[in-house]
């Protein structure tokens, strides 16, 4: 287990590879630890690091930080403190919200980012999110399989007060007209069957700008990642691949790929 | 859950491994060659050892041969991590004492799965 202390608490963090940095950022139900296989597949290219959130996981359980400023401001502090440069940002639902935002905040420190499962507004999020307890989401998001599992292990760590306070403070923020204005290229992926965040209307997508990609998981609910693991880790590595700055129109769901160890 | 140790050299793959295994549930000791594989055996007595058949210092079948002449250890499964076409080195580590091989390339995922089977087989949860 690796950790670093900030604010004079535990923040729980995993790492694997070399390379370029990449950050994953884990969703409302689990922890960094459903960024297993992801990791291991960006590992070969990448030094990939996943995280836990104030209140989720392996992280210390702190009220006064639930806030989304104060997760933000989390991934602020880890990547200065870790000396990490200009960084590749993955996030998931709540980690996606908080990818965009930080985008948008520091574009310079961001070469591109890829949201799964990122709401267009506080009204795409199922209200269900707010007042189950976290194993009772993590049934009702998670199908019966050894993929799911680590989900389901980690959700009863997350404090459900964290879960609620940074859903209610999304309603602060505007996502639809930062992801018009987010400079860098972004790819949008979305499970077609995700009972938890509502997939982004057509006009939505159609208005979406150059440098942004929209691409749907027929077969995935909220978790393209642990859905359909081997073509959201080939569509992660194509956008990874991509020259910095370039847009990821192009890019489209490829036929199951898996890395291997030579 | 299992207490393993692997030795391999190259880094990148070390950690791979490291990490897969670790986060399926087992406690992981990673040594990057044969020499200290054999050191490392002799003080944690593991449940198994993967062993990268060619390293330095010492190569997987002497560390193999090693450990299965000494007497803490000789009872310990291990098993190879061999590339894919090295068949004939294969057989050479199963004369030297090893249980089995793992091909290379595999998947993380695949290498835990190809553990828990061994395990199982072993009595090991």
């Amino acid at each position: 287990m690796s950790a670093i202390i900030l604010r004079n608490e535990i923040v729980h963090y995993e790492v694997l590879g070399r390379g370029r940095p990449l950050i994953f950022i884990h969703g409302w139900v689990g922890s960094w630890r459903y960024w297993i296989p992801a990791m291991q597949s960006a590992s070969f290219s990448f030094r990939a690091y996943a995280l836990d959130l104030w209140g989720f996981g392996d992280t210390a359980k702190c009220h006064e930080f639930y806030s989304l400023d104060q997760q933000l401001s989390l991934l602020d502090d880890f990547i200065n403190e870790l000396g990490i440069g200009r960084v590749a940002l993955v996030g998931h639902g709540l980690g996606a919200i908080i990818a965009w935002l930080y985008a948008a905040r520091n574009p310079s420190e961001v070469d591109r980012a890829v949201g799964i499962s990122l709401p267009q507004g506080p009204e795409a999020i199922n209200p269900r999110l707010r007042s189950a307890s976290p194993a009772d989401l993590a049934d009702w998001l998670l199908g019966r399989s050894a993929a799911t599992e680590p989900v389901r292990v980690e959700a009863p760590k997350t404090d459900q007060l964290a879960i609620q306070t940074t859903i209610t403070g999304f309603q602060d923020f505007d996502l639809t007209r930062l992801t018009l204005n987010l400079s860098i290229p972004h790819l949008w992926v979305h499970g077609q069957n995700d009972p938890a965040v509502q997939a982004p209307d057509q006009q939505r997508i159609a208005a979406l700008p150059d440098q942004a990609h929209f691409i749907p998981f027929e077969g995935s609910g909220h978790y393209p990642m642990l859905d359909e693991t081997s073509k959201f880790n080939r569509l992660l590595h194509d956008m990874l691949s991509l020259d910095s700055g370039a847009s990821p129109r192009q890019l489209q769901l490829k036929e199951e790929w898996k890395r291997r160890v030579r | 859950m299992a207490k393993i140790l692997i030795a391999e050299d190259e880094r990148d793959i070390r950690d791979l491994i490291t990490f897969t295994l670790r986060f399926a549930g087992h406690e992981v000791v990673a040594t990057s060659n044969g020499e200290e594989a054999y050191g490392a055996a002799q003080k944690i007595l593991p449940d198994l050892i993967l062993l990268d058949v060619r390293m330095p210092r010492m190569t997987g079948y002497e560390t193999c041969e090693k450990l299965k002449s000494s007497e803490p250890t000789q009872h310990i499964p291990v098993v190879f991590l061999s590339a894919k076409g090295q068949e004939s080195e294969v057989q050479t580590g199963i004369r030297s004492g090893a249980l089995e091989y793992i091909v290379k390339p595999f998947a993380p995922d695949q290498l835990t799965e190809r553990v828990h089977a061994i395990l199982g087989t072993l009595g090991i949860k």
